[in-house]
C-alpha cells in the first residue's frame, strides 16, 4: 500500500444515538493519506454527531473508529495525538491573547514553543502583529487562520475541520482552501464538513451525502454528478441548465428545509 | 498539565478584579468584627472570613467559570487534544486551591494587622490544611451545581442564592438569632462544620470529638457533592 493509499481514517458501521434518536444508522467511510473528504448534509442529517464521534466529544453507540491506526476506543490520546480539530464554534479563553492560545496548544500536544517559534507561526498566517492580541478582537477570517493554525500544530496525520469557512468572505476563503490544500499536499488527510457545494467541488477529492444519519451517496464530485445527471429528482431541481453538485445534493435529500 | 496550569493561572490575573471581589468580604468581615474579638476569640472571627471566602471562591468562582467556560465550548476544544477529562478538570481545581491559600493568607493577614489575632504557628500550618479540606466541599458544591443546571446565567442567580443564604443563615445562627434548634441545623450544615473545624484547626488545643465529627461531616459532603456533581456534569451545553 503506499502513502496515498494508507487510510488515515476508518469508520466502521458507527452508529450514535441520543436517548431513543438514532442520528448515526451504520455509517462507514475512510479518508486516506492526501485526501480531502468531504462529508455534506442538511442540518440534523448526522453529520455533527458523526465527527463529534471521531473527534471522541461524544461515545456510539456501536462501531469502530481508528485515527493513523489507533482505535479511539482503546488507544483515545494516540488517536487525538494524530488528528487536528476546528470545531464549528471555536471559542477559546477570552482573556488569552493569541500566542498565549498557540503555546498552550503547542504544550497540550507536548510541543514546546519559543516566543520566535510562536512569532514565526504568527508570521506564516499573516498575522505577526497580532501576538499580543485577545482572540476575540480578531476577525472572522483571522479566527479562523488560527483556529486553523492550532488544529494543525503538530503537524496531524488526520485534520477534521467542521464548516471552516462559515461566515468568511471570498478572499478569506480562497485563502483558507489553500491551505487546506497545503494539508493534502503534505500527504495528511482531512476530513470537511462544509454546506457550501461550491466548497466541496473546489476542494474535496471524494464526497460523502450523508441524510437521516446514513451516507447515501459517496464518490468524488464529477463521479456524482454524471451518476446522477439523468435523475429526474435532480434534473426537477436544477436551475441553471447543467447539473451541479448542489442540484445532485438537493435532488437526493429532498427540497424540504431542515430545522 | 504544565501549559493548562500555565494558561488556567493566566486567566485567573488577567481576572484579578473579580479574585479581589471573592477576597474582599472575608477581609472586610474581619476587619468589621474587630469589637467581637474578646467575645468570640481571634479563632472563630479568622474562621468566620475564611469560611466566607471559601464560599465565594467555590460558588462564585469556581462554578460560574467552568459554567461559563461550558458554555462557550473551550471545555470541547481542549477535549479534542490528547489530553484526559481529569487533567482538564485538575487543572482548574488546582488554581482554585491556590486561590484558597491566598485568600487564607489574606485572612490571615488582616486579622494580625487590624485585628491584632496572632496564633501559635501549628495554628496557621493546621488553619491552611483545614481551608483546603473546607475549599474541597464548596468547590464540591459548585461542581454540583454546574452539574445540574447548564445554563451559565441559572448558574450564576443560583450560585449567589446559595452564597447569600450560607452567609445571612450562617451568622445570624452563630450569633443566636434564630433560635435552638436551626442553630443546631446550620451547626451540622456545610457552613456549620467547615466554621467549626477552622475554628479548631486554628487554635489546636480546642481540637475536640465534636470537631472530629464535624470533620468527618465535612469530608462527607465533599464525597456526597463530588459524586453527584461529577456524575451529571456534561461538558458542553448542547
Amino acid at each position: 500500500m503506499n502513502e496515498q493509499q494508507l487510510i488515515i481514517l476508518e469508520v466502521d458501521r458507527l452508529s450514535v444515538s441520543y436517548g431513543a434518536f438514532q442520528a448515526v444508522k451504520d455509517v462507514s467511510f475512510h479518508v486516506q493519506a492526501g485526501e480531502i473528504f468531504g462529508f455534506l448534509g442538511p442540518n440534523g442529517a448526522g453529520k455533527t454527531s458523526t465527527l463529534s464521534a471521531v473527534e471522541g466529544l461524544l461515545k456510539p453507540q456501536s462501531g469502530r473508529i481508528s485515527v493513523a491506526g489507533f482505535n479511539l476506543h482503546e488507544k483515545p490520546l494516540h488517536a487525538r495525538a494524530n488528528m487536528g480539530v476546528q470545531l464549528q464554534s471555536t471559542s477559546f479563553q477570552a482573556e488569552l491573547t493569541v500566542s498565549e492560545i498557540i503555546r498552550l496548544f503547542a504544550g497540550i500536544y507536548g510541543l514546546n514553543l519559543s516566543k520566535e517559534e510562536v512569532a514565526a507561526k504568527l508570521t506564516e498566517i499573516s498575522l505577526a502583529d497580532s501576538a499580543e492580541k485577545r482572540f476575540g478582537q480578531l476577525s472572522g477570517g483571522q479566527q479562523q487562520r488560527v483556529s486553523l493554525m492550532i488544529a494543525t500544530i503538530h503537524n496531524p496525520r488526520l485534520v477534521l475541520l467542521d464548516e471552516p469557512t462559515t461566515g468568511l468572505d471570498p478572499q478569506s476563503r480562497r485563502q483558507l482552501w489553500e491551505r487546506i490544500e497545503a494539508i493534502r499536499a503534505q500527504g495528511d488527510g482531512v476530513l470537511l464538513t462544509t454546506h457550501s457545494m461550491e466548497e466541496a467541488e473546489a476542494v474535496c477529492d471524494r464526497i460523502a451525502i450523508v441524510d437521516h444519519g446514513r451516507i447515501i451517496a459517496i464518490d468524488t464530485p464529477e463521479a456524482l454528478i454524471a451518476q446522477h445527471r439523468n435523475d429526474p429528482d435532480v434534473i426537477s431541481v436544477s436551475r441553471k441548465g447543467k447539473i451541479t453538485l448542489e442540484d445532485v445534493f438537493i435532488g437526493l435529500t429532498g427540497r424540504a428545509v431542515r430545522s | 498539565m504544565r501549559a493548562l496550569l500555565r494558561a488556567d493561572f493566566t486567566t485567573l490575573w488577567r481576572n484579578r478584579r473579580s479574585f479581589r471581589l471573592v477576597l474582599l468580604v472575608p477581609i472586610v468581615i474581619v476587619i468589621s468584627w474587630k469589637g467581637l474579638v474578646d467575645k468570640l476569640g481571634g479563632p472563630a472571627v479568622l474562621a468566620t472570613g475564611i469560611t466566607i471566602g471559601l464560599i465565594s471562591i467555590g460558588l462564585l468562582g469556581y462554578s460560574n467559570s467552568i459554567a461559563r467556560d461550558r458554555d462557550k465550548g473551550i471545555f470541547q476544544r481542549l477535549r479534542v487534544g490528547p489530553v484526559s477529562s481529569w487533567t482538564i478538570m485538575m487543572s482548574r481545581i488546582i488554581v482554585q486551591i491556590a486561590m484558597v491559600l491566598m485568600m487564607t493568607l489574606s485572612v490571615f493577614a488582616a486579622g494580625n494587622l487590624v485585628d491584632k489575632i496572632t496564633l501559635t504557628p501549628l495554628g496557621y500550618v493546621y488553619g491552611f490544611f483545614i481551608s483546603v479540606i473546607g475549599g474541597a466541599l464548596y468547590l464540591s458544591l459548585g461542581q454540583m451545581i454546574v452539574g445540574w443546571i447548564k445554563n451559565p446565567e441559572t448558574v450564576n442567580s443560583t450560585t449567589r442564592m446559595v452564597y447569600f443564604f450560607f452567609i445571612m443563615i450562617g451568622m445570624f445562627a452563630e450569633f443566636g438569632a434564630l433560635g435552638e434548634q436551626i442553630g443546631h441545623m446550620v451547626k451540622w450544615s456545610p457552613y456549620g462544620v467547615v466554621n467549626k473545624i477552622l475554628a479548631a484547626s486554628l487554635n489546636p488545643a480546642t481540637w475536640s470529638t465534636q470537631t472530629t465529627m464535624a470533620l468527618l461531616a465535612a469530608i462527607g459532603y465533599t464525597i456526597v457533592f463530588a459524586v453527584i456533581g461529577i456524575k451529571w456534569f456534561k461538558w458542553d451545553t448542547k
